[in-house]
């Protein structure tokens, strides 16, 4: 029975690490993972120079962004063609490419060698092996680079799905931070309100309701911000989408609001009488000694409330996935769509294949995000251990 | 010079305070005593309306500080404070500097000439004789200071903001021996500056630093006299029970 | 006097701020219930959707959630439970108890998501549950066990080790004497918390996302190994993704008001549980 019991008070030890080791295996497949698409090879004419080439720059050139092999070969002034597989049947017909396209990679290998500046991408089963003139690129697997500096993320492109992750980390910084902005003033407001002005019995009154709205489920939020708030911020800010992140942040914001007001409110309350006696008898007024004694009194318990509001913030799927509209790109303003880490996790792992670079970089996502709230807890752990004797 | 005139307090329905009327000269130092819930600490916290953060309490009388009824509707009670200073059981310093401590007085009350606040906070630390032990250590936390060296910090910090009259509420209650013969040595050389009102447990610190002492007893004043025929020689022999240690 | 302004300015504004703020979230209370309560009646608490989710009602969603409900106490409370026996009884007060106290903490604050992640490579897939009421059960248990384990923590603290040493004394073994005299009396307590962690687990959405909910399913699971319909999910669906947004609004009202009488119940439930047992400890 006592083994039972010490077993058991490992159990949240165990479950964190078993998080962390499926997470991280999952998601830190996605570096061994070909930067093209899976059973695809990309091919260039045996003269271009170029040996292998970024996820990113295969993106831009198969989106006529570079048309010059100069651009990503040094000194290889070509224009580049874009060949894709399909383009085979427009220009042979199903009885050139033989039975069960037996000829394919030959004629695949004539439309490569006839152009210096192509770029072919084919089925790996219908590569022209050993023929002159082809040069088969060489597998670039996912960088680090790729992933944490990317700019971009469109899973779903081809040949070279993009996993940028940096526009998913700015939507999620962006929509959390711009929420506490808006809570925490709100929220020290009504906790002083409640905690020094409101009489006994209105506080009595509020402070359960106001417990209470804690507990209610984040899609409900989500739900009243698709209905009322996404329609007022269209309208109030003259928008043409109202699914913005200024949307995420005042919806993540109210949500916040109850846990911050009633944390505050608490520790308002715990401030020693001996504090507010010392202060009222040197003549300061109820005002003076709220914000100089008792609000800095305070201070380390509300800290680490909005600490743990920012972890609670970033983590937050459902509402957030919502109402901001979902685009994965750098946002320049908080009035545009924006799209955070666990939304796009909500939103894309139901479509992808258990396995696939998507599904990895998913997990990776999860990986982050992961790491990011482990070190926010840390912090307000640390911070709410910090004595207040240090004083200053 | 304080005066209070049929002084009646009540918390809720307890009848705390009853028909109390007293006379402190300027410049002395008076002593409260009597057992602990007599009611000498409430009525120490009349002279500077502390009692008015308690909800539901009630007073019947007149408390005039230097000719003014402090219970009067138009007094200002930051005014009062500022005019009666005070000084509690445990040392309660803020969670702030040495020199922030001494200087939050001052601020308060919408000082803000740096040079006066500085010159300000060196008087009153040498008043309270602390100014030796910290001068190198303003911008320290409070709370490094000893028990006995808080307790003069609070001092201190009250003195700052030049009050007339200064209330000590047990004020060495919490502090070793050695402390407490410093308190009351500074309690001594403060006098001539300020009127004190002082309530202790220990009797022999009020025949020690007092020129008058109350006694109180179940929210009533039972004798009030000079320090010396009340610990030779009382009127009540309540009193002669109480200071010979038969009961409280 | 100018400070005496101040402070009158200043207590306005709080005034305002405060009637303002608490008038805001009770009028999002409001909205729900004012639109919802038309839309709830027998008919839609007891009858599957119908026409695309445009009418019928949320029964499957009910009993799904309720499912889940029950599955993730079973997972949470034996384990929560015993867990927070070792650190309190067992564990004294080393670096041992203080590290499982920071895991659990940081447990907590792990993102819902993060779990439903987790639920899905570990009992989806690893234990090939597939998409199913357990998979679901096991992953919002451990999503609520670190809050199973800190009210039971709580609890088994409120109790004055003058009971323990009373215990003792008497000559019972440490496992007698939690078994005979601690939990009975924390057991109030342990169970408001096991309650509250109820209701949270009635609106979590991310994590059942990918281990237990399903779009739709006209009928009721019948082993633990069944997809189900959740309120949370099904509420997240009707209004994100429908084929007719506006037809679909009065069902996702109902859906929310169902959700928010969830907690408010679990609430009042905890709250009364409390009282109950507080004056039942005073009589006795």
């Amino acid at each position: 029975m006592e083994g039972l019991f010490s077993l058991s008070g490992a159990v949240t030890t165990v479950v964190i690490l078993l998080i962390t080791v499926f997470l991280f295996c999952e998601g830190l497949g996605l570096f061994k993972s070909s930067a093209v698409e899976k059973g695809y090879v990309l091919c260039v004419n045996s003269a271009n120079p170029v040996n292998s080439l970024k996820s990113y720059d295969i993106k831009q050139i198969f989106d006529y962004e570079i048309e010059n092999w100069i651009n990503v070969a040094g000194d290889y002034d070509k224009e580049i063609t874009v060949f894709r597989f399909e383009e085979v049947f427009d220009r042979y017909s199903e009885d050139e490419l033989g039975a069960d396209y037996n000829l394919l990679p030959e004629k695949l290998g004539e439309i490569i060698s006839s152009d210096a500046g192509i770029i072919a991408f084919i089925p790996e089963k219908y590569t022209p092996k050993n023929v002159e003139g082809v040069k088969i690129l060489k597998e670039n697997n996912i960088s680090l680079s790729d992933f944490f500096a990317g700019s971009e993320w469109i899973p779903t492109a081809t040949p070279a799905p993009q996993f940028g992750v940096l526009p998913l980390i700015t939507g999620t910084l962006w929509v959390s931070l711009f929420a506490i902005l808006i809570a925490l003033p709100l929220g020290i407001g009504v906790a002083v309100y409640l905690s020094e002005l409101a009489g006994e019995r209105m506080r009595k009154l509020l402070k359960p309701l106001i417990e209470l709205l804690a507990g209610i489920p984040s899609v409900v939020y989500g739900f009243f911000g698709l209905i009322v708030l996404v329609p007022l911020v269209q309208r109030v800010f003259n928008l043409s989408v109202g699914e913005t992140g200024f949307t995420g942040s005042v919806i993540l914001a109210i949500m916040a609001l109850p846990t911050i007001i009633s944390v505050a409110e608490d520790a308002m309350r715990n401030t020693p009488r001996a504090m507010r006696e010392a202060s009222l008898a040197l003549g300061a007024t109820h005002w003076q000694t709220i914000y100089k004694v008792i609000i800095p009194y305070a201070a380390s318990g509300i800290s680490a409330a909005v600490v743990l509001g920012i972890g609670r913030a970033i983590g937050e799927t459902m509402a957030v996935l919502m109402v901001t509209g979902n685009a994965a790109v750098i946002p320049a303003t908080l009035f545009e769509p924006v799209r955070t880490i666990p939304a796009t996790i909500a939103a894309e792992l139901g479509e992808t294949a258990a396995g696939s670079s998507h599904y990895q970089a998913l997990f990776l996502l999860g990986c982050i995000l992961f790491i990011i709230t482990m070190l926010i807890s840390i912090t307000a752990e640390m911070i709410s251990k910090r004595q207040l004797n240090k004083g200053l | 010079m304080i005066q209070a005139k049929d002084i009646n307090f009540y918390y809720g329905d307890f009848h705390a305070l009853k028909n109390i009327s007293m006379q402190i000269d300027t410049n002395t130092v008076t002593a409260f005593i009597g057992p602990s819930g007599c009611g000498k600490s409430t009525f120490l916290r009349l002279f500077n309306r502390m009692n008015d953060l308690i909800s539901d309490t009630r007073l019947t009388g007149e408390c005039i500080v230097d000719g003014e009824d402090i219970y009067n509707k138009n007094v200002n009670v930051d005014e009062l404070r500022k005019k009666v200073g005070m000084v509690f059981q445990k040392p309660n310093p803020f969670p702030k500097s040495i020199f922030e401590n001494v200087a939050y007085g001052l601020r308060v009350n919408g000082i803000n000439n740096k040079n006066f606040i500085k010159q300000s906070v060196e008087e009153s630390l040498t008043s309270a004789a602390l100014w030796d032990e910290v001068k190198d250590k303003l911008k320290k936390s409070a709370f490094e200071l000893s028990g006995g060296q808080q307790q003069r910090l609070c001092i201190a910090r009250a003195l700052a903001i030049k009050p007339s009259v200064l209330l000590m509420d047990e004020p060495a209650s919490a502090l070793d021996p050695i402390s407490t013969s410093k308190i009351e040595e500074l309690i001594y050389n403060l006098k001539k500056n300020y009127t004190i009102v002082i309530v202790t447990h220990n009797m022999q610190q009020a025949a020690r630093v007092s020129d008058k002492t109350g006694f109180f007893m179940l929210g009533e004043l039972i004798e009030f006299s000079d320090t010396k025929k009340m610990f030779l020689n009382p009127d009540k022999q309540q009193t002669q029970n109480y200071i010979t240690g038969r009961f409280g | 006097m100018n400070k005496k302004i101040n402070q009158s300015i200043a207590f306005w504004i709080f005034r305002l701020l405060g009637l303002l703020v608490v008038g805001l979230l009770f009028w999002i209370l409001g909205f729900i219930i004012y639109n919802g309560i038309s839309v709830i009646n027998w008919e839609f608490l007891t009858t599957a959707p119908s026409d695309g989710m445009t009418s019928g009602g949320i029964f499957p969603a009910i009993v799904g959630t309720c499912c889940l409900m029950a599955g993730s106490v079973v997972v949470a409370f034996p384990i929560g439970v015993m867990s927070a026996i070792y650190t309190n009884e067992y564990a004294g007060n080393g670096k041992i108890v203080k590290f499982i106290r920071i895991m659990t903490n940081n447990l907590s604050g792990i993102p819902s998501i993060i779990f439903g992640l987790f639920g899905m490579t570990l009992f989806v897939n690893s234990m090939g549950w597939g998409d199913s009421i357990i998979a679901g059960s096991f992953t919002l248990g451990l999503l609520v066990l670190p809050l199973v384990i800190r009210t039971t923590e709580e609890a088994l603290k409120a109790i004055p080790d003058s009971f323990r040493t009373g215990s003792y004394a008497l000559g019972a073994t440490k496992l007698q004497t939690i078994r005979r005299v601690i939990l009975p009396m924390a057991f109030p307590n342990i169970l408001t918390g096991l309650i509250l962690a109820v209701g949270r687990v009635s609106g979590e959405t991310a994590p059942i996302l990918f281990t237990a909910a399903a779009y739709f399913l006209p009928k009721l699971p019948s082993s633990i190994f069944d997809q189900v319909m959740a309120l949370p999910y099904h509420l997240y669906v009707i209004s994100t993704s429908g084929t007719d947004l506006e037809a679909t609004r009065p069902m996702a009202y109902g859906t929310a008001l169902v959700l928010i009488a969830i907690v408010l119940l679990v609430n009042l439930l905890a709250s009364t549980l409390r009282r109950y047992f507080v004056k039942k400890v005073k009589t006795n």
